[in-house]
């Protein structure tokens, strides 16, 4: 590992915060979600902080049932929609990558390479896709399907769909357009590469109507912890969402995706592996404890049930608040998020837990991490110098306030140690996370016998 | 006419110019490719002069054959997607309109519905949708099929696509989000309406992810000429681009289409039409033809004939450029756009032009309008008093100066003469246009009451 080695830090933009009881909280903008001046507020603080990756989450759904609950528990309810939002706040940030979700199995490969292309021109560099296969049924329902395809499905053809995009990317070469006004040739037809695709889920025969972009590619972004997810991700990933609820699993699933780089070629310092963090920080230990609790509390009942039986996939009504889940209530596998499921069957078996105890213990993913900016400091630490992440994907409870503390506390404890950029050193996304830019793969095969 | 009296001006925002040769015209950056900073310039002229809306077209499609002549004429060839580029322009501007195209024929109806409900959001409700059905077969090519779709099956998916769009833009009531803390209830569960929707194309269950626009919903533009395209405006759209190159044509076109209007019991003001205009401002009407006649002289042969072939829908590259096209050469029919189709076979018929005459001289829609800047104004002033269009759609040779001489010369002339506005005396398109922000269907009834 280089002594220089830092860590690289993104933040998830829920814009009341990632606590579903964020919005109650005094001190955040309630109508948030869809005022681009609240986002661009949020990536400039970011910004300050010199910070990796301002990431926008998304599903294309609405949640139509079960309102008692989820008018109580705002979850992509009233959001803007990733690819305008980021574009909107390009113009008022100029170092920040800029991430952003985006579905394989409701969209064509042609729409989503342009769309992340021309963000990535527009943004100077910044962009990021985050390959997401969709695990809500609500969103197969929107796109005339009556449910999700099953897992194994989804992601071969999230498989193809990212091959098929990294070809469109590649359809000019970095200097096809010569604009050469005394012979009116505008682009170069030797360095045009169409695609010629025909596989299992699409055929493309054409090529993207934009030069390539200022990072080669767009940065790919995932989060699978599946089998079949990382898989994917040692094939195609530049950066990974990791969710492991504890330093030792991080490891594993830190070893175990770099392993599995080999197999296509690729060293395992070209995919970023960034942990799952929610941190609550305050002044004293005992403060951020305080800070969550009130949080917790402000849960309406149906909100904590109902995000419990979302990750669970199991329909938790009619039973008692405070005994602890039958155990034939529990699917025997997770057709949509394999990890939190995993983590909700880990909680029932080993602990025992009440209902109404587990309703209000369950955080979505990896358990929060609440203290001392000094103790957060050093839990980061640990999991950044013992191969356990490159660094950290924070989920915030609340915003602004949130991400303040991290600009102005964590941040600064950070740069101290010497673990994190006091200044950007460079302008697009991938240097930031020291990533290369990719050849155009139809210069590589020409290269050597022209040299 | 409008109620005020005043024209509505579109702005066509291409890269370097809507004339083939333009990006070889000293007065084009030589390499606009993709800068934003570009785009904001000419986003923020427009918005100088008050214009209504700045409008970006579009086709999801590289053209990868005939490189020849597409290597000498770029068109869509390397251009900035339209909802990300007019997103990043919103930050840039306050006030003028931003429209784009996208298809009905490739995209989902859940993710159009949520990108342009976005736009209209994060712009303050400036947002505006041109429905399109995609005449290129490339575009066919990127998306799993061979060919286009016939022409009325892509507009009886068009229909449904939009019908469907505007459903899922009023899923939600204005003030439906309530945001209580203190009950803990962020929106009435009453004033959610889900969509349910069976159709011959699309099939949905569910409502969108966005509260109502600023707008109510964007605005809806269409550009079809075609006897299917009229119908789908009369009944779905808000602001129309024509095309003619006589004012008799522009009338009986804006007579013909606000005259479909009463079918869908919609009042003739809750369209508006804005007639395509090209324009070249000289200080004397010969300084304006000579540098009209400086571009085409640039245009290379091939890229003439690609055009014009094009057009016609088939391939004339073979043909001896000396002597006019043989009849047979000539499609029974267009599967694509009618009108210019219709207007070269026109002129074949009529002048019988040498193939050279022909590609050197034609120029799709044909209405460049080459003139000092009184010319321009009176030509405008009687169209649109004279009732042939409400406003009309610009588009500039060369730019940025063909929209610096209209934003600098034209506009004031028409301030001068009363027919535009001065200031901005609204904040959302549909204000600027003079349309009514529509009631959400699931309240208009009780709103009436």
């Amino acid at each position: 590992m280089p002594a220089d080695r830092m860590m690289h830090l993104a933040f998830s933009a829920h814009l009341t915060g990632s606590h579903p009881a964020g919005w109650r909280h005094p001190s955040t903008q309630m109508n948030a979600d869809t005022d681009i001046a609240a986002y661009r507020r949020l990536a400039q603080l970011a910004e300050r902080g010199k910070l990796d990756m301002f990431f926008m989450a998304d599903t294309p759904a609405l949640r139509i049932d079960k309102l008692g609950a989820w008018s109580r528990y705002p979850l992509f309810t009233n959001v803007l929609e990733p690819m305008t939002a980021l574009a909107a706040i390009a113009g008022a940030t100029e170092f920040i990558g800029l991430g952003g979700t985006a579905t394989t199995s409701f969209n064509e490969p042609y729409n989503v390479a342009r769309q992340f292309a021309s963000l990535d021109h527009v943004s100077g560099g910044r962009a990021a896709w985050n390959v997401v296969t969709t695990a809500n049924n609500y969103a197969a329902r929107n796109f005339g399907h009556a449910a999700l395809a099953p897992h194994a499905e989804r992601y071969e053809r999230a498989g193809e769909f990212v091959a098929v995009v990294k070809q469109l990317w590649d359809t000019w070469e970095d200097d096809a357009f010569v604009h050469d006004r005394e012979a009116a040739i505008f682009y170069d037809q030797d360095k045009l590469h169409p695609v010629t695709h025909e596989g299992k889920f699409f055929k493309v025969h054409g090529g993207l109507n934009i030069e390539r972009t200022p990072q080669g590619q767009p940065v790919i972004v995932q989060a699978g912890a599946s089998s079949a997810g990382k898989e994917l991700a040692a094939a195609t990933a530049d950066v990974v969402f990791g969710s492991a609820p504890t330093i030792e699993r991080a490891r594993d699933y830190y070893a175990d995706l770099k392993s599995r780089m080999a197999n296509y070629g690729r060293p395992p310092s070209e995919l970023k592996l960034l942990a799952g963090m929610p941190i609550v920080v305050g002044e004293s230990m005992q403060e951020a404890e305080d800070k969550h609790r009130s949080l917790q509390e402000l849960l309406h009942p149906d909100v904590a049930r109902q995000r419990l039986a979302m990750d669970l996939e199991a329909d938790l009504s009619g039973l008692d608040y405070d005994q602890p889940i039958p155990e034939d209530r529990i699917p025997t596998a997770a057709n949509l998020h394999t990890a939190y499921f995993a983590e909700i069957v880990r909680m029932i078996r080993s602990e025992k837990l009440t209902l109404r105890q587990l309703a209000m213990r369950y955080e979505r993913g990896t358990r929060s991490l609440r203290g001392t900016p000094k103790h957060i400091a050093d839990t980061l630490e640990e999991w950044f110098t013992t191969g356990a992440a490159d660094g950290f994907m924070f989920a915030l409870h609340l915003q602004p306030a949130g991400l303040e503390d991290v600009v102005k506390h964590v941040v600064p404890e950070l740069q101290r140690r010497g673990l994190f950029r006091r200044d950007y050193t460079g302008r697009t996304l991938r240097e930031h996370l020291g990533l290369v830019r990719p050849e155009n793969r139809h210069v590589q095969k020409v290269a050597p016998s022209a040299a | 006419m409008n109620a005020d009296g005043k024209m509505r001006i579109g702005y066509l925002m291409n890269n370097t110019g809507v004339h083939p040769a333009s990006w070889l015209h000293p007065d084009a950056p030589p390499h606009t490719g993709n800068s934003i900073e570009y785009y904001t310039d000419l986003a923020q002229t427009a918005e100088r002069a008050k214009l209504d809306l700045l409008f970006r077209a579009d086709t999801p499609a590289a053209r990868t054959r005939d490189l020849e002549a597409w290597s000498r004429y770029p068109l869509f060839m390397n251009v900035l997607e339209p909802l990300t580029l007019l997103s990043a322009l919103a930050g840039a501007t306050s006030h003028i309109g931003l429209g784009g195209t996208a298809t009905t024929s490739f995209s989902e109806p859940y993710n159009i519905a949520r990108q342009f409900a976005s736009l209209d959001r994060l712009s303050g409700g400036r947002a505006g949708w041109n429905v399109v059905t995609s005449a290129n077969e490339y575009v066919a090519l990127n998306f799993g099929l061979d060919e286009l779709p016939p022409h009325d099956e892509r507009y009886e998916r068009a229909r449904e696509f939009v019908d469907l769009v505007t459903k899922l833009w009023d899923t939600w009531e204005d003030g439906a989000f309530i945001r209580d803390r203190g009950l803990g209830l962020t929106f009435d569960p009453a004033k959610q309406h889900r969509v349910e929707h069976k159709g011959r194309f699309f099939t949905l269950d569910g409502a969108l992810n966005i509260e109502r626009s600023v707008q109510g919903r964007p605005v809806i533009i269409q550009a079809g000429q075609s006897e299917a395209g009229r119908a789908l405006a009369a009944e779905t759209a808000e602001v129309v681009f024509a095309s003619a190159d006589t004012f008799a044509k522009a009338k009986a076109f804006h007579d013909d289409l606000k005259g479909r209007m009463a079918r869908f019991g919609r009042a003739p003001d809750e369209l508006k039409i804005l007639l395509s205009l090209s324009v070249v401002v000289g200080e004397t009407q010969q300084e304006a033809e000579d540098r009209f006649q400086a571009l085409q002289e640039l245009t290379h042969i091939s890229v003439s004939l690609r055009f014009l072939s094009g057009d016609l829908e088939t391939d004339l590259s073979d043909l001896p450029l000396d002597e006019p096209v043989p009849e047979h050469r000539i499609p029974k029919s267009s599967n694509l756009h009618q009108k210019f189709w219709a207007e070269i076979v026109e002129t074949i018929r009529r002048d019988r032009p040498t193939l050279r005459q022909l590609a050197t001289s034609y120029s799709r829609g044909r209405n460049t309008l080459r003139g000092t800047v009184t010319q321009i104004a009176d030509l405008m002033e009687e169209w649109f008093r004279g009732g042939a269009a409400d406003g009309f759609m610009m588009s500039f040779q060369v730019q940025p100066s063909g929209l610096d001489d209209f934003c600098s010369l034209v506009v004031p002339e028409l301030q001068r003469r009363g027919l535009f506005r001065t200031e901005y005396t609204g904040g959302t398109l549909r204000e600027h246009l003079g349309l009514r922000r529509p009631a959400n269907r699931h309240v208009s009834a009780l709103a009436a009451e």
